[in-house]
């Protein structure tokens, strides 16, 4: 009897198997895309019929003019974006800590992580371009201009509109992480005890944050920290948008290397795509450094009893800070929203003199294939990457063994590798095997960035699920199958909704991924908007970027609703 | 002057439905111990007399202590110390890393000193170095108490303290931490549901049992 019933459990045969098939999917693209560019890098590509390794693809990477100017920028924009953006996430975690102000920051940042980088780049270069928002806010009657100024911003060569971008992406990335991390039942009350006995102890409580709560929080937001890292130095949406031209980032100069018709230009660009890497490990390398500094600095004042610092300086700026990011994101969205209908817009007026649904009606003259497109690589990337990650979660469940902590790291992959460092070589690969069907692989691609964000979305809730449920199902005769059908799923119906909207946002926002696997032959929404941001006149760009916000917000309402009709109507 | 923690006409309210009155003066050494199932408001008392009411409560009336009416300082300056059921001990620092963030400012070998000493005091000999994590339940507890006392309180507040030690350690625990409130001469006021740990006070036992809807006196 039993015999039989075992024999007849496929499906948790099957389950056991998913778990190696995600890491397989994670790794081997990752790790042969940036194999398919070391190899080209060091000089073997039998496509130009070179096979004889050599530096040679170094040596002219050396020689670019502007090299070490593009270096410089990567690296600046990198560091200092991730740094802003973690010191403006603690100081807020700091000072709104077990106050109701979080839970209204969370909910008016959280729809900030679902905008496509491009579509907040464009809102942020109009915003502070000497035309933008802002200027014609204080003209003419404080700055006395009658015709736009001369300015640097955006496009400025130091990086600092890369950086107000990266920061505006990367920041509410960070705080819902870590809120994420302090609404784990167990740890996050553990840690909100042992804030509350400092203060008992008479610690301020900004104090107690910094001294308690941050050094048992950030081991736990490392991971997250050095995929923003990653993201921030070796990013091509940014900095194409907002960043200056000559020269630009490396990420963006392999990017325009890659592309030229002049494929003897691609051994340059892998042997660039190899530095890029480079780059990002010695970033990465640089912030474990900063790490131990100061954990050697601060150790001692950890335990000094001194409980009260600048804190009521430190708060007092938080305030101001916050209050500051909230109103520039208004102000970048309503100055996006007034562009895309703005018909005469002369410049020192703070509004347009009249409104038109002209540049919508244009747009969606031509949108129907760009659109079809994002929807299809979206819905079938995260309808398959949401079935894979429950799978694997049910492996966990049906082994009853957690998933290693390399795993984790697996998982982080493709987020912690920059994609242009391994996307050319899985374009290369794709071709070696011939794979001419774009649509197919721009859908696997798509799938490395979906799969970890779908995973770190619906884990937590899938590991939380009362196991008693399971067990009293289990005792009704019912077959694991069953079980995780008809009692996970539908108890999981609301994360599992939200986790797939999130993969939707994820595929929609891709772009560098789409424009390399699809061979620029697959239009979406985003690509349609970088290339228009670049030229096109600004109405036009800002409809597409309002498109690709739109898209993503419909997915989460819809995430956030469907479930609530369901149940309603079982009410019923 | 004598030490002494003065509650003075406290009414405690859950979404404006009485839980408690409460009038009562606790001199210095004494244990002021307040019986009642959950939901009584115990637990809401000790967090009204540290200053961290959760929203949905409300109290009126007022905390004295030592002549200083505290009821409207934020907490971290109430001087009021609490001993939870949990040690919650800070797994980022050592054992004598928990002591020394409690205790106050100060040259830093006289507070190795200091933490020495009351390590050696409770048993604890040499185990400044250790991790928390790697010391018993009872060593944990008694860690937590050191971190208290050296942190020099005005009052203590004993959340169910010995609720989650086994019979043998709840004993010495429960003597150690009685003995060490009388000789600082602390105010003190235990919640518990333990029979035992209210009669081994010696003081007032004040039960929300009977009835929670008049004044309990």
């Amino acid at each position: 009897m039993s015999k039989v019933l075992h024999s007849a459990d496929l499906f948790s045969r099957l389950v056991k198997v998913t778990p190696y098939c995600l890491l397989a999917l994670l790794t081997i693209p990752v790790l042969g895309g940036l194999m398919g560019v070391m190899l080209p890098a060091f000089g073997w590509a039998p496509a130009l019929n070179k096979t004889n390794m050599s530096l040679a693809g170094f040596n002219v990477l050396w020689d670019t003019p502007g090299l070490s100017q593009m270096i410089g920028l990567s690296i600046r924009t990198g560091l200092i974006s991730t740094l802003i953006a973690f010191a403006l996430m603690i100081i807020m975690l700091a000072a709104f800590f077990n106050s109701v102000w979080l839970k209204r920051i969370e909910y008016v940042l959280s729809p900030i992580l679902v905008i496509p980088h491009a579509a907040a780049a464009i809102a942020v270069s109009f915003l502070i371009a000497p035309s933008g928002l802002f200027t014609r806010l204080f003209s003419p009657w404080l700055t006395g201009w009658q015709l736009a100024p001369e300015g640097s911003l955006p496009y400025d060569a130091f990086g600092w509109s890369i950086i107000i971008g990266l920061v505006l992406k990367e920041l509410p990335f960070l705080l819902l992480i870590a809120l994420g991390i302090l609404a784990q039942p167990e740890l996050g009350k553990k840690l909100r005890m042992q804030h509350q006995i400092a203060i008992n102890l008479g610690y301020y409580p900004m104090v107690a944050f910094f001294k308690v709560v941050l050094p048992n929080l950030y081991p736990l937001l490392r991971l997250p920290i050095f995929a923003v890292l990653a993201y921030a130095s070796a990013s091509v949406e940014m900095p194409l948008i907002l960043g200056p031209n000559t020269p630009p980032t490396l990420a963006v100069a392999i990017m325009h290397w890659f592309n030229d018709v002049d494929l003897t230009l691609r051994i340059k660009a892998s042997a660039g795509a190899l530095l890029q890497l480079a780059i990002t490990v010695g970033l990465l390398l640089i912030w474990l450094l900063l790490e131990k500094i100061s954990a050697m600095i601060f150790s001692q004042s950890l335990i000094n009893g001194r409980r009260h610092y600048a804190h009521q300086l430190v708060r007092a700026f938080t305030y101001i800070v916050t209050c500051v990011i909230l109103v520039f994101i208004a102000a970048a969205l309503i100055g996006l929203v007034l562009w895309s209908v703005a018909g005469y817009w002369r410049f020192p007026d703070t509004l347009p003199s009249n409104l038109v649904l002209l540049h919508f009606e244009n747009a969606f003259t031509h949108i129907h294939t760009p659109l079809f497109n994002t929807l299809v690589v979206g819905v079938v990337s995260s309808g398959f990457a949401t079935i894979l990650v429950l799978l694997c979660l049910e492996a966990e469940q049906i082994t009853a063994k957690p998933l290693a902590k390399w795993a984790l790291l697996i998982i982080y992959l493709p987020l912690l590798v920059p994609s242009i460092a391994f996307l050319f070589g899985i374009v290369w690969l794709q071709q070696l095997l011939n794979s001419q069907h774009a649509f197919f692989n721009v859908i696997f691609v798509h799938l490395l960035f979906v799969l970890p964000y779908v995973f770190l979305s619906i884990a937590d809730s899938y590991r939380r699920l009362d196991p008693r449920l399971a067990r009293v199902a289990a005792s009704l005769g019912s077959s694991p199958w069953k079980v995780f059908i008809q009692v996970k799923l539908p108890q999981l119906f609301a994360p599992i909704l939200i986790a797939m909207a999130l993969g939707l946002a994820i595929s929609f926002g891709q772009y560098l991924s789409t424009q390399l696997a699809g061979g620029g032959r697959i239009a979406t929404i985003t690509t349609e908007a970088v290339t228009l941001a670049n030229g096109a006149s600004r109405r036009t760009s800002a409809v597409y970027a309002i498109l690709q916000m739109g898209l993503p917000l419909l997915g989460f309402i819809l995430a956030w609703g469907l479930p609530r009709y369901v149940f309603n109507n079982k009410q019923a | 002057m004598q030490p002494s923690l003065q509650i003075k006409n406290c009414q405690l309210y859950r979404q404006n439905e009485l839980l408690l009155s409460l009038n009562e003066q606790v001199k210095g050494g004494e244990i002021l111990t307040i019986m009642g199932p959950s939901g009584s408001g115990k637990s809401s008392l000790l967090n009204w007399l540290t200053g961290a009411l959760p929203p949905g409560f409300n109290a009126t009336g007022e905390v004295w202590l030592n002549d200083t009416n505290i009821s409207s300082l934020p907490s971290h300056l109430r001087h009021v110390a609490v001993l939870y059921q949990d040690p919650l001990l800070f797994s980022h620092l050592s054992v004598g890393g928990n002591i020394s963030f409690a205790m106050p400012k100060m040259d830093k070998k006289q507070r190795q000193q200091q933490i020495d000493e009351a390590l050696t005091h409770v048993g604890l000999k040499g185990m400044a170095k250790r991790h928390p994590d790697t010391l018993s339940g009872g060593q944990q507890a008694r860690v937590a108490l050191l971190r208290l006392l050296l942190s020099k309180p005005k009052a203590i507040l004993l959340d169910e303290p010995f609720s989650k030690l086994d019979q043998q350690l709840r004993i010495e625990t429960r003597q150690l931490v009685f003995s060490q409130i009388r000789k600082y001469q602390l105010p003190a006021i235990m919640v518990t549901h333990d029979e035992s740990d209210a009669i081994a006070t010696n003081g007032k036992i004040i039960n929300l049992n009977v009835q929670s809807d008049i004044n309990v006196r």
